[in-house]
């Protein structure tokens, strides 16, 4: 795996395939020095309408020679070869969601724009929550894929679990999606376990422009987001931006409303340093407050046992980060730090204080022609303050935890740089189970041009969160029998101080073809085996007297007692068939073959072979029509989640977009066309109430200045 | 206007026009842009008076590897002028004495020929010739200009030291928009 800036990005970086409208520039920065605000709309104007002229005039060369200086600074590659070759060359299974991606399908939020990479398993709960995996293993709490926004984890370390409602961004000024399927944990570290997403925004210089967007549908109320970007002269580049959105709650199973509308206003700025030098610097930090609402069902200890009803909650938090890059003649360095304060208040359930203090320094060095050594060392320091429930405690109620960790990984190439091996290791030390190493190996061999193959073993860990240690969330109540003592028995979740890693052995391998610059495609296949898996041990019941009335406690404690292998494959294919119409498609299976360990008595977790869907596929077709019309269509099947009662379904989304002389860009948007509603998942742990997902329909205002 | 619409001209028939076939893995628009920087070097470097044989002699560029971009950058400059002189396009092998390396007046360095970078620098040691490569670290290793990618931009450093050992006089219009980098100094990773 190739890594130069993993702080940055994943770094196998970008573009996998080529592009189809604008396939060869985007110019971004539409404020270069050579060009004032006025020149700046004539510009935009022109570009549009030469190039709906041309659409139908000559094939000429392009003079490249009358464009000048400063334009071409900002002039884009949108499928730069060399990042392009290094993705062929990751001996990983790689997918980027490209801005392009992005803004063609529609897709308004982190979690829509997943469901554009093979193989993850997007599914959403209600309007404000969703569960998001790779290679199984899926649910809201689902932890074993680590996120990343522009270098900062974004997995809360209360249950390893991303708050995907939270993770928002102006979703115009990302830059890229890395979407690793598999383990990453040599470099990224535990929790990398099934996946890396690496939400990865545009530098400050590359949005050099204001923009305003609207929009509003069936489902969403609105969805609102303004940015600007400037240069500060001799310093460098700045953006700000700020977005509201608001979402109308949806109805339960039974029609009624299950008031899981939610809102939620971000603000936020990036700026990237631009000196003469070997150093570049970027400040970036957001802050964000969310309210949402949810049907909870919660138990009682007093008939009927159990009680549903409308739970409120809100997010709030921030985050800053700074990183300071340095240029060597033969190696680059890079520090990070950040600070990323998360506040949860969720009524009936817990409020939750997290502070993360986390510094990472890297160094890559280029040894020869034939060798590149990468290592690095880091530093996150996570304090929180929990305050409980009836429903749901945590003790201690505050934590201090340090986690240091160290990673060193080798690539060196042979046979003509035919074969490439990559060799490294990530150490970590953590405040639950203390050192933990994370080795992997792993080879690329580029036939030709046209063909590749590669193969990995890695070993990831998934280290305990805070609820697997200290939690004693109350899940149900039993009515009292017999069996009962004739007391209602209570069953409590205990976390376990004794709980250890979760492990996972991965082998995979891959193909990648390059048939011609119209047509690739991927194959990935891979064996997961892993041990130490969460179970849920029964343990020995007691009569507890407090809260009234006096009742017994049925105790299923945390443990590692599951164990078992999954095997799967995903394909990739994309072709350009002509090029104004692009056709891409995929397809995953999965099988997973997880089991209680011989000593396991676990009777209550679920088979994780059941929330997973066995076959998921997708087709996309995105088409360029004169006069800047851009129609997509996407048809996608998930397959039925036994285990939940979800049903499998297939859904259609379409989008067109329409950019009229001017400024201003309008699309509209349909998804779900197939069907009224459907549900896609039921919670975990937490019995809210899954909400359906509806056909909507929306309608989209972008202005650009 | 006009100064504003031919850009925009260029660059819609970039957006629109053909597809260049001609190059293997590298996608057109980075080879368009080189090729765009490139003929802006020409014509904001000055060369010394003994860089020509007469005043209306073409500015010869080499190309080091990669014939595709000699493709799209032949095509490019081909029928252009800058204060009077044509340009003549040579495509280079590598060859150790390096004659014709040292008869450039530019001299471009494709990635796949950066295993050579060091021992054309040596070469090109006492000329005027401006070298511009394609790989990290050139410019700081003695090279005179060198491409980098920033977030998909193609951006260009300059070793400035490099540049005045060779003579050669580099506009502050280049300068003002360039990287500038220093040559590495001993012990400097």
């Amino acid at each position: 795996m190739k890594q130069t800036a993993k702080t940055r990005s994943t770094n196998f970086a970008v573009a996998p395939r080529k592009m189809g409208t604008k396939r060869h520039f985007e110019s971004t920065a539409f404020l270069s020095s050579g060009l004032r605000r006025p020149a700046l709309r004539v510009f935009m104007a022109m570009l549009l309408i030469a190039s709906t002229v041309y659409a139908q005039g000559s094939q000429t060369f392009p003079d490249v020679t009358a464009i000048s200086l400063e334009d071409l600074m900002n002039l884009k590659v949108t499928s730069v070869s060399k990042r392009a070759q290094k993705l062929a060359d990751a001996p990983a299974a790689v997918f980027v969601i490209t801005q392009e991606d992005i803004r063609r399908s529609g897709a308004r939020s982190i979690p829509e724009a997943l469901r554009l990479a093979p193989g993850v398993e997007v599914a959403r709960i209600d309007e404000n929550k969703w569960a998001i995996g790779s290679r199984g293993f899926n649910g809201r709490f689902a932890n074993k894929l680590l996120v990343l926004i522009d270098g900062r984890t974004v997995y809360t370390p209360l249950f390893s679990g991303v708050y995907w409602n939270v993770q928002d961004v102006m979703v115009e000024d990302v830059d890229r999606i890395e979407v690793i399927r598999g383990p990453g944990a040599t470099l990224w570290g535990a929790n990398a376990v099934n996946g890396v997403i690496n939400v990865i925004t545009k530098s400050a210089q590359a949005t050099q422009s204001g923009l305003i967007t609207a929009e509003a549908g069936t489902e969403e109320r609105i969805l609102s987001g303004a940015r600007y970007g400037g240069t500060i002269k001799d310093r460098g580049f700045y953006r700000a931006y700020t977005k509201y959105s608001k979402w109308a709650s949806s109805t339960d199973a039974t029609g009624q409303d299950a008031f899981d509308g939610w809102d939620t206003l971000h603000g936020g700025f990036r700026f990237d340093s631009n000196m003469p030098g070997d150093n570049s610097y970027t400040v970036q930090g957001d802050i964000y407050h969310s309210g949402y609402g949810e049907t909870l069902t919660a138990p009682t200890l007093t008939a009927p046992y159990l009680t549903t009803f409308r739970n409120n909650g809100d997010f709030s938090g921030g985050n800053i980060l700074a990183r300071w890059n340095r240029t060597f003649s033969k190696s680059t360095t890079s520090l990070q730090m950040y600070y990323d304060k998360t506040n949860t208040s969720a009524d009936s359930l817990l409020v939750d204080h997290q502070n993360i203090y986390d510094i990472d320094f890297q160094h890559d060095v280029r040894v020869n022609e034939h060798q590149e050594l990468i290592w690095g060392v880091g530093y996150r320091s996570t304090q929180d303050h929990i305050l409980s429930s009836p429903a749901v405690t945590l003790d201690p109620d505050h934590r201090s935890l340090s986690l240091f960790s160290g990673f060193v990984q080798n690539e060196f190439n042979t046979f003509t740089n035919h074969l490439r091996i990559t060799l490294g290791s990530k150490f970590e030390h953590n405040g639950f189970t203390g050192f933990e190493f994370e080795p992997n190996a792993r080879a690329l061999w580029t036939l030709n041009r046209k063909h590749s193959v590669w193969g990995a073993v890695s070993r990831a860990v998934r280290t305990p969160a805070r609820t697997e240690e200290d939690m004693r969330l109350n899940a149900a109540v039993l009515p009292p029998s017999a069996q009962t003592l004739g007391l209602p028995a209570e069953v409590s979740v205990y976390g376990n101080k004794a709980f250890k890693s979760e492990d996972l052995v991965a082998y995979e391998a891959g193909y990648r073809l390059q048939w011609s610059p119209a047509f690739s495609a991927d194959v990935t296949t891979f064996y997961n085996s892993y041990s130490n898996l969460l179970s849920a041990e029964p343990g020995a019941p007691f009569l507890e007297l407090t809260p009234n009335p006096p009742h017994l406690v049925v105790p299923l404690v945390a443990a590692n007692k599951m164990s078992g292998g999954t095997y799967g494959t995903e394909l990739f294919a994309d072709w350009k068939v002509v090029p104004k119409w692009r056709v891409s498609g995929s397809y995953s299976y999965l099988h997973m073959n997880i089991r209680r360990n011989v000593d396991s008595l676990d009777q209550s977790s679920l088979d994780p072979a059941g929330i997973s869907p066995s076959h998921q596929f997708y087709v996309r077709s995105s088409i360029d029509l004169l006069k800047n019309l851009e129609p997509d269509i996407t048809l996608r099947y998930v397959d039925s989640l036994s285990g939940l009662a979800i049903p499998s379904y297939y859904s259609l989304d379409a989008h067109i977009g329409w950019k009229p002389v001017g400024p201003v860009e309008l699309s509209l948007g349909a998804k779900n066309l197939l069907d009224h509603q459907h549900l896609e998942f039921r919670p975990d742990f937490i019995t809210t109430s899954p909400t359906q997902v509806k056909r909507t329909f929306y309608g989209t205002i972008t202005w650009r200045f | 206007m006009r100064r504003v619409l031919t850009p925009i001209i260029i660059i819609a028939a970039l957006i629109l026009g053909p597809e260049v076939h001609a190059q293997k893995s590298t996608d057109a628009s980075e080879y368009f842009i080189k090729a765009g920087y490139i003929y802006n070097f020409a014509k904001l470097v000055g060369w010394p008076a003994t860089g020509f044989a007469k005043p209306d002699s073409p500015i010869v560029i080499g190309v080091l590897g990669d014939d595709s971009f000699a493709a799209v950058l032949g095509g490019a400059i081909d029928g252009k002028k800058i204060e009077g002189r044509g340009f003549l396009l040579k495509r280079l092998r590598w060859s150790k004495d390096g004659k014709d390396m040292k008869e450039c007046n530019i001299l471009f360095i494709s990635s796949s020929e950066a295993a050579h970078n060091d021992e054309v620098i040596q070469i090109l040691k006492g000329t005027s010739t401006l070298s511009i490569g394609d790989t990290a670290g050139f410019a700081k290793r003695g090279g005179i200009i060198n491409f980098v990618l920033e977030d998909s931009n193609v951006r260009f450093e300059i070793n400035l030291e490099s540049a005045k050992q060779a003579d050669l006089n580099i506009s502050s219009r280049l300068i003002s928009v360039a990287k500038i980098v220093k040559p590495e100094s001993h012990g400097d990773r």
